[in-house]
């Protein structure tokens, strides 16, 4: 066979698999339609509450992007979501102001990143582990705040009617899509992006080619700390109240929802931001469709046991066209 | 080649276990294709009789532990008892994690068609309350009770049913009837588990407890007091304990890999009784029956309790009966047929639901028995009474304050 | 005669590399085969099949008369054929007897219990049979240095008494007693009426040890040579596939350079690697250092690009600024080949296009920050073209690639860059006669540019065939600077080395 031809084959076997996540992702709103006509149950709630359950996580995720592109992780995020919902909704009782609110929520946000980074190039240990550090911390005082503030009720919030009128369809798109576009604009078509997912995929040949690998994991997590900033606010669109629960399942979550999206863990050069949209939403609507088709009488865990299943199917399928083109040299 | 045999191979398995799930789907019986109403059935015919040739009432229900044996309890009550008496379905939730989760719960028990919420959450009551009313849901409190604030917020809307159940003084005077009942029996020392504090309802417990075995708590002996305390201190401080005949020699709480130590640790000091405002016999029942140390609980009439106060060392138990939540059911069912029960000024219901105690086998054993399988302590014949169209806000006090003992 | 083993048609791709495109090969009783050619050339593809460590994707093979389809490595060398591969193939965390019965400690058990002392002697023996007496079995794999390794591996696969033995680029882990052994054991196979397939990318070892020679070149069986034909000049023109001249360095025997210096190292000290060295790299001129491997020249390569901080002394280039990191090296027109390529110069599971870019968007970002893919795509087709990258595309990732083409893509990215001072560690370690070829003439056009080349080398004959001037070093201290020229002789040279 031609060498032109393998390299043709090839390139649509990338394009496949490349695709595939997304093909996954219209499937799944395919069965979803299905199995609510099915129920007989009301289709136009069901796709708001999908969008409501995803927006949040899609946000977080997608600002994750940047750090999963360095083959790093936090573990934090989840935390830091509640954390800077928290001092966002003492911020706004302390003070009325929403537009003050909003900006301690952002400046929490960033700020909590910084710190993770900051410290962990401070102290020259990897950045996971700050995070891990940071992740008890901070949920830590959210709780103490929340439990000290909120007594009786265990929790805390705002007035519902101050974020009520964001609370819609409309307004979560539009935020969903201009951070997108964003992250987009500085992941694919800046310095910044292309010289995060090269530190990735090797930082030692990164940093002898001139990339301030600090600098950049910097750059990075404060990305993701606007992420963070965007999904705690919007969780307080939805829910105007913060217990010591709030967001917790994301950090783990947003991991399924980059592998769902085809991204390998490792970041490199796969790394892509869509992969936080299509697999953020993938997850919800496969953890919908569980949920309907899974009678919840029939045993609790099912519907994660089937989630995981899937799980390892993504990450079997994505890794697939990695291990089968290792030379032997 | 290899690879894409590999991937058509998986993209067949996904097919196939979507072909499953849509089977699944398929199977379920047409009764659940309820027409999609969200307006509640204001003139539907009353389903007391529980005839089939009505549309069942559906209600959801929100709970945030899905496996304590009290929760279990609760659930088959309601799905075997009450499902099998009455024309209702009960829809349960997965363990909800937070407000998020409990307000996209009811939104899709809304677009299920499901006319009621019982609620065992209680991450943000009033989102939850807010969402049923957007969504023209009933909304009844199942497990303990709005605070204050919120009740006079909301007691006025039409979809909030009401709330039966331990208030927070309850659970206070829970824990100093138990910390009340030690002092007398004349204990010296004491060790103490806080259960899952901050848990408003387990702070509110613990003060009771400290107040019961007439300790101050940083000085103050007042419930308010201790109460803001704990929840400032996250748990109690055993150095802010002051004593008063009865010493507290050691307290932990939460449950994670180092808790069997510090329960050991405190069990070697010797007390004379370990107290706990709740968890205790699902996960110390056999080391402290082992060590030999008197126990108490707030939890439930379970077997395994049962027999543990018979055969082992636990000698005080505050609980609730697996039946407890009836009333709150009947509430809601006669919300659903129209006929609301409101008090004078048309204002929800809200009833405060006392724990029964139990401090030997026979007592013990009077409030499991008999609140067993068919013959529950709220059963069909007790709870009808508080069905209908002339029901009053005072029957249903009555009902609830009933002595069960 | 009838071949102890022969392979038919064997095809081999990896994704879009065909690594053996329908290659047969015979191995005959009593025969020392050797398999040449340049990296990529699929004599380690071809080997490999038949040691059973991957499947061929079509094709047969026959070995003593049947059908030949090792299942495994272990499955092939229980039924007859070992090998001893190019990288470690041993576990550092157990005893070397464990190491070498490794997939049969049952054999040793006695009431279920390990027999360790039995174990050991077996490996005592295993190891004395191939000559290496001083290693015990109970002795830990870890206190071994590397060569002492492979010797273990060695004695692991001849006991099992393989009819033909692959010997895979061993011997260039081997010091001479330890080559000693193995032309001993090849010595052994041959006597015996077994057969070896050696495979080196050294022309005079393997025109010494073998008794005939395949040539592959890009997948294909190419030439045989029998012993009585050897010639280096018709070998290696095979490999290649076209006429090398004997000579591929420098033509001219004069030093010369602009009269302009471009980077000065001014008393660098660096633990025990650099002491007090000075040097001055001219513009148009190509400094080679040289010396052992652990003379101290491979840290001031990465000194002289801010790669490690000298402990006092400083690098600066001719208008004064010093050069702290790497960022302000690279801003200063310094470019750095490392030693280690795979893991310093390249990101291996990433597009060539990436990792020509890495070093050059400021040459293509609009106002420093906008990337558009057009200009990038451009920027790295320029270096894939001019350098005559081999490879199906920009997007191929690097690791597909074979070494030549590997460095072919770091040279890319710091000529594309502009660079004008080049550090170079290696830079034709592990690389083939033709590609090498193609970077020292490379280095003398850059020369010719006016740019500055400082050449680190392990290999005394690139540096006198292409350097101006010669630094030769030694234990961190600069022993002698030879200038160029058509006397300097090696022997000379190796004095100051060691």
């Amino acid at each position: 066979m031609a060498q032109s031809e393998l390299v043709k084959k090839h390139r649509v076997r990338e394009l496949l698999v490349a695709l595939l996540p997304i093909a996954a992702l219209a499937v799944l709103f395919g069965a979803l339609c299905l199995v609510v006509n099915i129920k007989g149950y009301r289709l136009d709630m069901y796709l708001k509450i999908v969008f409501n359950e995803g927006v949040v996580l899609a946000i977080v995720a997608t600002g994750a992007i940047f750090i999963y592109s360095l083959g790093s992780f936090d573990i934090s995020l989840g935390a830091s979501t509640l954390f800077s919902a928290t001092i966002g909704v003492m911020v706004y009782n302390a003070s009325g102001s929403l537009p003050l609110m909003i900006l301690t929520i952002f400046g929490v946000a960033i700020g909590c990143s910084l710190l993770s980074s900051v410290l962990a190039s401070v102290f020259h240990i990897p950045v996971f582990v700050t995070t891990v550090a940071m992740m008890s911390v901070l949920s830590a005082v959210a709780a103490q705040i929340i439990t000290t503030n909120g007594g009786a009720l265990g929790g805390i919030g705002i007035p519902a009617t101050v974020v009520a009128p964001l609370d819609n369809v409309p307004f979560k798109l539009i935020a969903l899509a201009a951070f997108a576009l964003l992250c987009v604009f500085v992941f694919d078509f800046t310095k910044i992006g292309r010289r995060l997912k090269f530190l990735g995929s090797n930082a030692v040949c990164a940093k002898l080619s001139g990339i301030k690998v600090n600098v950049y994991a910097i750059i990075a997590f404060v990305m993701a700390g606007l992420g963070v900033g965007l999904g705690a606010f919007l969780t307080l669109v939805y829910t105007p109240s913060v217990t010591p629960t709030t967001a917790g399942s994301i950090g783990m979550n947003i991991l399924v929802a980059i592998v769902f999206g085809g991204m390998p863990i490792s970041g490199g050069s796969r790394s892509r931001i869509y992969a936080a949209l299509v697999g953020g939403f993938s997850y919800i609507l496969l953890n919908n469709i569980l949920k309907i088709v899974i009678d919840s009488g029939a045993g609790y865990g099912i519907s994660q046991i089937v989630s995981a299943v899937f799980f390892l199917a993504v990450v079997y399928v994505t890794s697939m066209n990695y291990r089968t083109k290792l030379l032997p040299r | 080649m290899k690879t894409l045999k590999k991937l058509f191979a998986l993209l067949l398995t996904l097919a196939m276990v979507a072909c499953l799930f849509v089977g699944c789907a398929g199977d379920t019986p047409a009764t659940d294709n309820t027409p999609a109403t969200n307006t509640p059935a204001t003139d539907a015919p009353a389903t007391e009789s529980g005839t089939d040739d009505v549309e069942p009432i559906k209600i959801g229900v929100l709970v945030a532990d899905v496996s304590g044996e009290e929760a279990l309890a609760f659930r088959s009550y309601y799905e075997n008892y009450i499902a099998s008496n009455y024309n209702v379905t009960f829809s349960y939730t997965e363990q909800l994690e937070d407000a998020a989760a409990e307000k996209s719960a009811i939104e899709k028990f809304a677009a299920q068609g499901c006319q009621a919420i019982l609620s065992f959450s209680s991450a943000d009551r009033a989102t939850q309350l807010d969402t049923c009313i957007a969504n023209g849901l009933y909304y009844a409190v199942a497990s303990g009770m709005l605070d204050d604030a919120q009740f006079e917020t909301y007691k006025g809307s039409e979809y909030f049913v009401g709330q039966i159940g331990p208030s927070m003084d309850t659970e206070y005077e829970a824990g100093y009837a138990m910390g009340k009942y030690f002092a007398d029996k004349g204990v010296k020392t004491v060790a103490m588990y806080g259960a899952f504090i901050p848990n408003p309802m387990h702070v509110y417990r613990a003060a009771g407890v400290l107040a019961g075995l007439g300790m101050t708590y940083g000085g103050a002996s007042e419930k308010d007091a201790i109460v803001g305390q704990i929840f400032g201190d996250q748990g109690i401080d055993p150095s802010k304990v002051g004593a008063n005949g009865v010493e507290l020699i050691g307290y932990f709480q939460g449950f994670g890999d180092t808790t069997f130590d510090e329960l050991f640790a405190m069990l070697g000091q010797g007390p004379d009784a370990f107290l706990s405002v709740g968890m205790a016999t699902t996960f110390f029942t056999d080391a402290l029956n082992g060590a030999g140390v008197e126990f108490s609980d707030i939890d439930s009439f379970t077997s395994a309790n049962g027999e543990a106060m018979a055969n082992g060392k636990l000698v005080y138990l505050a609980g609730k009966y697996s039946s407890s939540i009836g009333p709150i059911f009947a509430a809601v069912v006669n919300a659903v047929n129209g006929h609301p029960v409101r008090d004078a000024e048309g204002n929800a219901l809200s009833i405060s639901q006392d724990y029964l105690v139990a401090t030997d086998a026979d007592s013990f054993a009077q409030y499991s028995t008999t609140d067993q399988g068919d013959s529950p302590i709220f059963s069909k014949e007790v709870l009808d009474t508080v069905i209908g169209e002339n029901v009053s806000y005072d029957d249903f006090a009555a009902l609830v304050s009933a002595d069960r003992s | 005669m009838e071949p102890i083993l022969a392979m038919k048609h064997i095809r081999k791709t990896f994704s879009s590399t065909v690594a053996l495109g329908d290659v047969s090969l015979e191995v005959y009783p009593g025969e020392v085969r050797g398999l040449i050619g340049e990296n990529g050339s699929g004599k380690s593809t071809i080997s490999s099949i038949a040691a059973g460590m991957q499947k061929a994707d079509s094709g047969e093979m026959i070995f003593r008369g049947k059908p030949w389809r090792p299942k495994s490595m272990i499955d092939a060398l229980q039924n007859g054929v070992g090998m001893i591969v190019q990288e470690s193939g041993t576990i550092s965390g157990v005893t070397v007897a464990e190491n070498i019965f490794l997939a049969e400690l049952g054999q040793f058990k006695r009431l279920g219990v390990i027999d360790r002392k039995a174990m050991n002697r077996k490996a005592d023996e295993a190891l004395a049979n191939i000559g290496v007496k001083d290693v015990r079995g109970s002795t830990p794999m870890a206190a071994l240095d590397f060569q002492t390794r492979k010797l273990v591996e060695i004695a692991k696969v001849v006991m099992k008494q393989p009819s033909i033995l692959v010997v895979d680029e061993t011997s260039t882990a081997l010091s001479q007693t330890g080559r000693d052994i193995l032309y001993g054991i090849i010595k052994r196979f041959r006597e015996e009426g077994k057969a070896v397939l050696f495979i080196s990318h050294d022309l005079e070892e393997i025109m010494e040890v073998c008794d005939t020679l395949t040539v592959l070149r890009d997948g294909a069986r190419i030439r045989d040579f029998k012993k009585e034909e050897f010639d280096p000049d018709a070998i290696r023109t095979s490999m290649i596939g076209r006429e090398l001249q004997g000579d591929y360095y420098r033509s001219d025997f004069t030093p010369s350079r602009l009269d302009e210096v471009a980077l000065k190292a001014e008393h660098l000290q660096s633990g025990s690697a650099l002491k007090d060295v000075s040097i001055d790299f001219y513009r148009g001129e190509i400094v080679g250092v040289g010396g052992l491997s652990h003379c101290g020249m491979h840290t001031l390569g990465k000194i002289l690009f801010g790669a490690e901080r000298p402990d006092s002394g400083r690098v600066v280039t001719a208008d004064g600024t010093k050069i702290t990191n790497e960022t302000v090296a690279m801003k200063q027109g310094i470019g750095y080949v490392a030693k280690d390529r795979d893991v310093e110069s390249l990101a291996l599971n990433t597009g060539i296009r990436d990792n020509i870019a890495v070093a050059g968007m400021e040459r293509y970002a609009i106002g420093n920050v906008l990337i558009t893919n057009a200009k990038e795509k451009r920027y790295a087709d320029q270096q894939i073209q001019s350098l005559s990258i081999k490879c199906a595309g920009r997007d191929q990732l690097v690791s597909q690639l074979s070494g030549g083409n590997k460095q072919k893509v770091v040279f890319g990215k710091w000529i594309g860059r502009g660079s004008d001072i080049l550090i170079l560690d290696c830079p034709t370690r592990g690389v083939d006669i033709g590609v090498k070829k193609a970077m020292y003439e490379l280095m003398t056009s850059l020369k010719k540019e006016g740019k500055t080349i400082v050449m680190i080398s392990e290999e005394l004959p690139e540096l006198m065939g292409m350097a101006d001037r010669l630094i030769i070093m030694k234990d961190g201290v600069i022993m002698k600077e030879f200038q160029r020229s058509e006397d300097l002789s090696d022997a000379e040279i190796i004095r100051y080395m060691i």
